[in-house]
């Protein structure tokens, strides 16, 4: 599949907007030519060689605390993504599989945390939990999940009454075997266009909560707690919540690009996309036999 | 397989019922057949006459609510789940679907679907690989179609595939749910004649359909099935030449002919109204 | 003994199919069953009926990559007579169908020939000239009903909606009209099945509400692609029936289009074999079935009869058993 993705255009956009923003998140904060905390009499700079995005209220370096904070916030949305994941799609699968009570309970369950209003709910669990970006992404995740029920669900439950299912069934394929062997197959890719989503839904979110001042302690830099100050002195520096903006949306972007790739090349959509590719390079190459036994209806 | 001429499935009484309570209705009542080992028997019927529930009822997809059935001499009217994965995972009864692009999973290679049987049963996957080609063989298919999805295969070979599936086990018996009825006349041809082959190397088959030629050129004997009941079992030969239930008889005057021998369309009418009273 | 045939080259033009009987339309005295040698050879005089399709050569093109598809058809109907149309899935006879109802799928289109429909070439049609045609003088049965008809409404309704477009009546003589239809193709309850839903009738009961909303308009010429492929067989039989009844009792002109020769033989006065776009056979049904001159039609009979019906009631005495197929196997293997 992922040489599918990397097969499209917008797969390549996407793939390489990611692996930027995820290199920066590694190499961020020891990349940073200032201390990201360190504060100085240059308040509200212009950029300059010194600082080349200038300095915020307090003087420190915008550059440096862009880089510093990237790690943060790329880590809380996979924090949220992934979490979601494991809370939602496991017992998706397993809902078509259990017998009615475990697929009422879950069903419900979903419906409730479908019903509650995530980022309020987050900023009442933190208050409950203490102050931190684990805690608030750990409620985030788990109010997401929901999606990856239903999703991981839905699939499953088009697999689970196919007729080659049934076939493996008789000959005495267990359960789990069906499911590695047939089901997973089948789900993966509308998960993996949810969890892309989610990146993208949990990125918002982390900038969203640090820009409300909750998860993330005052001092420690995040793109969203960049953007909030930085709207503070508007009249000074009219320019300046731009670069954080910009990047916020540059990685939601490419979550989104990457979710469609994924979504174009996977299932009866994307095997029609290989057909016809492949249709194209057998045109070129006129040996290729008809198979016997008659035409493909 | 046993060779003591004991019968691999017999069933007796088998009755089934759909829905609950009030929605509950008989879809199955009073059935019983014995099939012999290398015996192929003929279970003609249509649209709604129970054959498909007969066939998902001794396979345990469907739960008897009365009756018996032994396959292989072992009463499984009881068996729990754990003994029926047990039973099938021996692949002494194996199943051929009608439509062949649905009963393959799209995603698998074809030599995927075709050792699935035995990977369950625990052969190793070199061993399989080497079984299953074998079968493809059997079945006049080329092992070059080993590494092709099922959509890359015409409807004919996708159903050798699943013959060849159904094989690999080397079962006593396959239960063919309405295996021609998708296919042209020269696949439909091709794959009757593998399955007289089958029948001619001692393997036994219920062939179900409601195409009475498939079944006559097949079949040693042949069971009608109407609105859940047998309402003929005899000789294939003798049931199709000259049947004499109503319904064999309208089954039989309905099936267009080349040079129409059939019977007329008055006849038909009067067979109709018979049925209907 | 008039035979019609005209052999299988591609540019072979067809002598205009003269059927052996001419069509009395509306007497029931010619409509003996289709297949029955004495009915298909007695030689009266050639029709003086002025055909109601006529299809001439009829080449299609797919223009992706500009490849002929069909390679000249032709053939002529008069009223209250049937051609049939054999041959495997690919072999273009939908294509010809959807060619003579002016419904070819989007990049296929006429290269070459023509058609008429009640003396009209088809080719200077306008849109509402085609609209008009439609239903009141060619109509169309497909292989599966269903898909035909909206699950949402009730289906008579469809059925009158038909009729109040098509001849204008009001609603109450459209209603009344539609259950006159209903009882036409035998529905056992008419009232009862105007007021249900497609989801409650068997495929057997949809395919004779579309051969009524078919007939609606009482059109002259009926296309019936497949129409019983997805039926059972004793209900397939009382398509047939009924479709065979039309003729007679409205001079309905049919264009059967089956991979199933029996069907074929049992409705169609006159068959065209059809192999990769070309007519490959055309003649009277007897001829063809019981002489054919092409290979292709030999293999065709050849592999019904190996599992038809025919050994088991015609000639009880010829072959032996269920397994006795060698001989007409060897026969089939010989033509291949």
């Amino acid at each position: 599949m992922v040489r599918r993705v990397l097969a499209l255009p917008t797969g390549r956009l996407a793939v390489g907007i990611l692996s930027l923003i995820v290199l920066l998140a590694i190499l961020g904060p020891t990349l940073a030519p200032h201390n990201p905390l360190g504060t100085s009499a240059l308040t509200l700079t212009g950029p300059s060689w010194e600082h080349w995005l200038g300095t915020d209220y307090l003087g420190r370096d915008v550059f440096s605390r862009l880089l510093a904070g990237s790690r943060t916030s790329v880590l809380g949305s996979v924090e949220v993504a992934l979490i979601a994941l494991t809370v939602g799609v496991v017992p998706g699968i397993l809902s078509v599989y259990f017998g009615r009570v475990f697929e009422w309970l879950t069903l419900r369950i979903a419906d409730t945390l479908i019903a509650l209003p995530f980022l309020i709910y987050a900023v009442a669990v933190t208050a409950l939990l203490g102050n931190g970006i684990p805690q608030a992404m750990f409620t985030v995740g788990v109010l997401v999940s929901p999606l990856f029920y239903r999703v991981a669900r839905a699939a499953t439950l088009a697999v689970a009454r196919s007729q080659y299912v049934e076939a493996a069934l008789i000959s005495g394929a267990s359960i789990g075997w069906i499911a590695r062997r047939h089901v997973w197959g089948k789900v993966l890719p509308p998960v993996a266009v949810a969890l892309a989503q989610t990146i993208g839904v949990g990125f918002v979110v982390v900038s969203s909560l640090s820009f409300l001042g909750i998860g993330v302690q005052p001092p420690a830099p995040t793109w969203g707690g960049l953007l909030a100050s930085d709207l503070g002195y508007l009249s000074y520096q009219p320019w300046a919540p731009a670069v954080p903006a910009l990047l916020i949306m540059a990685t939601v972007w490419g979550s989104n690009l990457l979710a469609d790739a994924i979504r174009d090349v996977s299932g009866e959509a994307g095997r029609a996309l290989l057909h016809s590719r492949r249709a194209r390079a057998r045109r070129l190459d006129p040996a290729e036999p008809i198979p016997a036994g008659g035409v493909a209806p | 397989m046993s060779a003591d001429g004991r019968p691999v499935l017999e069933v007796a009484d088998l009755e089934v019922h759909y829905g609950l309570r009030r929605r509950r209705r008989r879809v199955l009542q009073g059935v019983s057949l014995s099939v012999a080992c290398g015996e192929t028997v003929g279970v003609i019927g249509e649209t709604g006459s129970g054959k498909s529930t007969f066939a998902r009822a001794v396979l345990g997809l469907v739960r008897a609510s009365g009756g018996r059935i032994l396959i292989d001499g072992e009463d499984v009217s009881r068996y729990s789940p754990r003994q029926w994965r047990a039973l099938r995972r021996r692949g002494v009864v194996q199943y051929v679907f009608q439509d062949p692009l649905r009963s393959l999973d799209p995603d698998l290679p074809i030599e995927e679907s075709l050792i699935e049987p035995l990977l369950v049963q625990g052969v190793g996957r070199k061993e399989a690989i080497e079984r299953g080609r074998a079968y493809l063989a059997r079945v006049r298919l080329d092992s070059e179609l080993f590494g092709r999805l099922p959509g890359e295969l015409s409807g004919g070979q996708r159903q050798r595939v699943a013959v060849a599936r159904a094989l690999v086990t080397e079962p006593a018996l396959i239960i063919l749910d309405e295996p021609v009825s998708a296919l042209d006349s020269a696949n439909r041809v091709g794959i009757l004649e593998i399955l007289k082959e089958l029948r001619d190397a001692g393997v036994a088959l219920i062939f179900i359909s409601h195409d009475l030629g498939s079944v006559a050129g097949v079949a040693d004997r042949v069971a009608v099935l109407y609105q859940g009941e047998f309402v003929e079992v005899g000789d294939a030969r003798a049931v199709i030449s000259a049947p004499r239930h109503p319904y064999a008889r309208l089954l039989v005057g309905s099936a267009p002919t080349l040079r129409s021998a059939a019977a007329s369309r008055a006849e038909r009418d009067a067979l109709r109204a018979l049925l209907h009273a | 003994m008039t035979r019609t045939r005209s052999n299988a080259t591609v540019t072979a033009t067809v002598p205009a199919a003269r059927p052996a009987d001419p069509p009395a339309a509306h007497s029931p005295a010619v409509d003996v069953p289709a297949v029955d040698p004495p009915a298909v050879g007695s030689g009266d005089p050639p029709a003086a009926q002025a055909a109601v399709l006529a299809v001439r050569d009829v080449r299609i093109r797919d223009d992706v990559n500009d490849r002929e598809i069909v390679h000249g058809v032709s053939f002529e109907l008069r009223p209250g007579r049937a051609v049939g149309i054999v041959g495997e899935s690919g072999s273009g006879k939908t294509l010809t169908c959807r060619a003579i109802l002016g419904i070819l799928p989007a990049h296929f289109a006429v290269a070459g020939g023509s058609i008429e429909i009640a003396g009209r070439d088809i080719a200077r049609l306008t849109t509402p000239q085609w609209t008009d045609l439609r239903g009141s003088t060619i109509s169309a049965v497909f292989q599966d009903p269903a898909s035909y008809l909206n699950p949402s409404l009730k289906v008579g309704v469809q059925i009158a909606e038909v009729i109040q477009v098509k001849s204008g009546l009001r609603r109450r003589d459209a209603r009344r009209r539609a259950l006159e239809l209903l009882t036409a193709v035998h529905l056992r309850d008419p009232e009862l099945v105007y007021d249900q839903y497609t989801y409650e009738l068997s495929g057997g009961m949809l395919q004779r509400v579309l051969i009524a909303t078919a007939i609606a308009a009482d059109p002259q010429v009926l296309i019936a692609d497949e129409a019983t492929t997805a039926l059972d067989v004793t209900v397939q039989a009382e398509i047939l029936d009924l479709l065979a009844d039309l003729r007679e009792r409205r001079g309905l002109a049919l264009v059967v289009v089956s991979h199933d020769l029996a069907v074929v033989a049992q409705v169609c006065d006159e068959v065209l074999v059809m192999r990769a776009g070309e007519v490959v056979e055309h003649g009277a049904t007897a001829d063809v079935l019981y002489h054919p001159r092409h290979e292709y039609t030999r293999l065709l009979i050849a592999e019904h009869e190996q599992y038809g019906l025919d050994r088991y009631l015609a000639d009880t005495d010829t072959d032996t058993g269920a397994g006795g197929g060698g001989e007409q196997r060897k026969e089939l293997d010989g033509v291949r």
